[in-house]
């Protein structure tokens, strides 16, 4: 390896170059530690969510119906990779459309993929902006879907 | 590098000793397991063990429909699930003959590219922290928030990103997007001055990766070592030229290379790369054509029987999808090609004779994602 | 009346006057300087880090954080005292001990102002020096006794590196004895009431803070503790106040450090207007900034490259630079 001759002046050379690369280096860091920090105090700020921001699952309410449209049709459930989705209905009369009367998730299984939006058919689910999923017990994290519908009324 | 011979565990005697890596270990990048073989400090042999982070997600594919498998490629790399989500699309769709629209393959290609840039990060200025310098690293990952910022925008998620759908992608891209690349875009270059002069000019970086971990030409070949680290030894192969997918034959864009194959070779092959990258995703905002972002597809594929491969260039290197179809929804079997695998098995051939030190530079200059290799 | 005046002040001063006294009182004052003094830089060391990283730093606890190192050494109180099975002991614990002594002594022959000054010892300088090899030993212990293979490795680098900078580091000071002829620092501090040591011996400064940077096992030359390597090098098994003690030894050495370097090129506590002691601080923390700007710009060095750069680079020139001022000074 060394094989290349090294003389004294390459000696000198490489202890001028070597002390300039430094000095720069140090420069380069100087100018930032007087530049703006870009973190964001997490607690005392927080960040507004994108409009496609994927969080749990939610329902939208549609104005028509003052409700979700939800048929309890089961695709999203069955198109889930991780089974996360329980959703039953029930029919008032016999002949009228099937309604979806509960809506369970399982967010600690979840994978946020986003398949139960895209297959549906009535559109009648979509992301929440919600980030904050911190959970105390497993069993916080089986969201009520309809139930939260209920409550943002 | 000294001149020590790789010695066989027959001959091992007690002037070596064993060195645990990892599992646990701050430079390992995830549960990578290497058993060292030290004399002093230099390494005579170098095992990597790994297995620690399987899933099964080969074997996950089997059970599942087409469509639930989208959430996975991005979950085998995590640092460029973009990439792998684009790759896992296009085998699907190659299999089942969907024509995509350009806007979605154009929009792909800028997502792509901007995952690789922010895999890039990660992957050099992970090798600076591997040599000590821990400040390079954290403004790596500030331009790398940019990106996921970005990415975030459109896909509504930061690392596994599940984006692409078959057929297309999920959303369009807004007008917010397009303007924040384009900012993104001159702030980046903008900034390639403070990391050139802090990083690459330094001497000490310098002394620590000059002729440290060479993989010749003809080693990169053997063991199929692909993507920037095979770029870094002189071998001109990147699959976005050699095996065109998606739209990259429309843009114009150099394959860095370096004939060294050092440890300083590669991290300037990754930088390169960053500029291309860059003219990449500006060519492709340049001539983003209109239309619709997905074709018009089944609800649930169900391709016809037979088989495909497809391979793209990830960030570390040549990946591919195997997939066998036997006719159903389900596919019979799901292969990947997984760079990192090929990549970190040169480590065995190359570290013998380094010092500790250089084991962690040259294993951080390879850039492994340690879920890829173990899948 | 001046209060000087009555008998009994006069008497506790005089006692206060005398050798051992001020001795006791000089110990009691380091003993309650150092650890504030080490709870100060690490937060100063978290503040310029954090900054120099585009982050704020530690911020929580007290405004803009400055109560945070001492809620950490709370904490590390609190901490359980691991002792690993099959360690050696004896030296496991006491090597921790044994750590901080140097670090206590090393600042009885600094003289922060003419006045203020424990003792000027004859030896001077050469006490701190023979004191601080003792660190050596110490650190050897610890990674030794530690039963863990990282530890040896980082503490067998420590000693090679320690043996390697000590020689420059003495062979860079020594012109400036011969320009004094004392080794007393408080006559080398009062003989730069003129110009500055460091526009005449401005090789010899530069060699003298590369190796104590070294001698300190701060970056870039911290392969002792190489946390990319070595994990945490030879303190990787000690927690608590056992660790907290390598800590403290770390950060005080590197004030005395920074000290020294004060007294020997930058004047000690000259300078206008203000009285000597804010000089010397003031001095001393600038010095110590840079270390840590330095810390946080450079990557760290390899231990071939580390001997190397003793051997080939400093030595050589501090050898050159003491004969061209020995030359010098026997014309004039």
């Amino acid at each position: 390896m060394n094989t290349n001759p090294y003389g004294f002046n390459q000696y000198i050379k490489d202890i001028l170059i070597g002390g300039k690369s430094l000095v720069v280096g140090l420069w380069i860091t100087l100018k930032r530690l007087f530049t703006r920090i870009v973190t964001v105090q997490y607690p005392r700020q927080k960040l507004t969510m994108t409009a496609n921001f994927r969080g749990h699952i939610e329902a939208i309410r549609f104005d028509d119906t003052k409700s979700h449209h939800c048929v309890a049709c089961g695709l999203c459930a069955r198109t889930c990779p991780s089974h996360v989705i329980k959703v039953q209905g029930e029919k008032t009369r016999a002949g009228d459309k099937k309604v979806g009367t509960r809506y369970y998730i399982d967010f600690s299984k979840c994978s946020l993929c986003g398949l139960c939006v895209d297959v549906c058919p009535e559109q009648t689910i979509t992301f929440s902006k919600e980030y904050e999923l911190v959970y105390y017990s497993r069993w916080d994290t089986v969201i009520d879907i309809m139930g939260r519908l209920e409550g943002s009324r | 590098m000294l001149n020590i011979k790789t010695i066989d565990d027959a001959t091992i005697n007690q002037r070596v000793y064993q060195l645990n890596l990892g599992p646990q270990h701050p430079s390992t990048h995830g549960v990578m397991h290497l058993l060292l073989t030290l004399d002093g400090e230099v390494v005579v042999k170098i095992e990597p063990i790994i297995g620690y982070s399987h899933r099964g997600h080969e074997k996950m594919a089997e059970n599942r429909i087409y469509e639930q498998y989208l959430p996975n490629p991005a979950r085998m790399d995590y640092l460029s699930g973009m990439i792998f989500n684009h790759g896992y699309c296009m085998a699907v769709e190659k299999l089942c003959g969907i024509e995509v629209p350009r806007r979605a393959e154009y929009i792909r290609v800028i997502t792509s590219e901007l995952n690789r840039i922010a895999s890039h990060f990660i992957g050099t200025m992970d090798y600076a922290m591997g040599l000590g310098a821990i400040t390079p690293f954290l403004w790596g990952w500030d331009d790398r928030e940019n990106i996921l910022d970005l990415l975030e925008m459109i896909s509504g998620s930061r690392l596994t990103y599940s984006y692409g759908r078959f057929g297309g992608v999920r959303n369009d891209i807004t007008k917010e997007f397009y303007d924040g690349t384009r900012k993104f875009i001159e702030r980046l270059r903008s900034r390639f001055w403070d990391y050139e002069n802090l990083i690459n000019q330094n001497v000490i970086f310098i002394k620590r990766s000059k002729d440290v971990g060479v993989i010749t030409k003809e080693d990169a070949l053997l063991y199929g070592v692909t993507g920037p680290t095979l770029r870094g030894s002189g071998v001109k192969y990147d699959v976005r030229k050699h095996e065109p997918y998606s739209v990259y034959p429309e843009f114009k864009f150099e394959i860095p290379t370096r004939k060294e194959g050092d440890c300083l070779a590669r991290y300037q092959v990754r930088m390169a790369e960053l500029e291309q990258s860059l003219n990449i995703i500006e060519q492709a905002l340049d001539h983003l054509p209109p239309g619709p972002v997905r074709a018009k597809v089944p609800r649930f594929v169900t391709p016809p029987e037979g088989d495909c491969y497809v391979t793209f260039e990830s960030a570390r290197g040549a990946a591919g999808f195997y997939i066998v179809s036997d006719g159903t929804r389900v596919p019979y079997r799901i292969k990947v090609r997984a760079p990192s695998f090929s990549n970190l098995f040169v480590l065995t051939k190359i570290c013998p004779g380094h010092f500790l030190a250089d084991i962690v530079a040259i294993f951080g200059s390879i850039d492994v994602t340690v879920p890829e290799i173990d899948r | 009346m001046n209060i000087t005046q009555l008998p009994y002040i006069k008497e506790i001063y005089g006692f206060l006057g005398s050798d051992v006294m001020s001795g006791l009182v000089g110990l009691l004052i380091i003993a309650a300087l150092v650890p504030l003094n080490v709870a100060a830089l690490v937060l100063a060391e978290r503040k310029v880090a954090g900054h120099i990283q585009l982050r704020p730093g530690p911020m929580e606890v007290g405004p803009h954080g400055i109560l945070q190192t001492l809620i950490d050494a709370v904490k590390l109180l609190g901490k359980e005292m691991v002792t690993p099975g099959l360690t050696d002991k004896p030296l496991y614990w006491l090597s921790p001990i044994i750590v901080v002594a140097p670090a206590f002594v090393g600042f009885i022959p600094i003289p922060f102002s003419p006045l203020v000054q424990i003792k000027d010892v004859n030896v001077g300088f050469l006490l701190i020096f023979a004191f601080s090899s003792i660190t050596i030993i110490s650190i050897l212990m610890g990674g030794w006794a530690s039963n863990n293979k990282y530890s040896l490795i980082g503490a067998v680098r420590a000693v090679a590196q320690n043996v390697a900078y000590e020689i420059p580091l003495l062979l860079s000071v020594m012109p400036i004895v011969m320009m004094t002829n004392t080794f007393k620092l408080g006559e080398i501090a009062q003989a730069q009431s003129g110009l500055w040591f460091i526009f005449y011996q401005p090789i010899a400064a530069i060699i003298f803070f590369i190796a104590t940077t070294a001698e300190t096992n701060r970056a870039p030359f911290d392969l002792v503790e190489g946390e990319s390597e070595l994990v945490s090098g030879f303190h990787t098994e000690y927690t608590g106040m056992r660790f907290s003690l390598y800590f403290l030894a770390e950060y005080t050495n590197m004030v005395i450090a920074a000290a020294l370097f004060t007294t020997f090129f930058l004047g000690g506590w000259y300078g206008p207007v203000l009285p000597g002691a804010v000089w010397f601080f003031a001095k001393t923390y600038f010095l110590l900034f840079v270390v840590m700007w330095m810390r946080w710009t450079y990557p760290r060095i390899r231990f071939d490259q580390l001997m190397n750069f003793a051997w080939k680079v400093l030595i050589p020139i501090a050898l050159v630079n003491l004969f061209i001022t020995a030359i010098v000074l026997k014309v004039i």
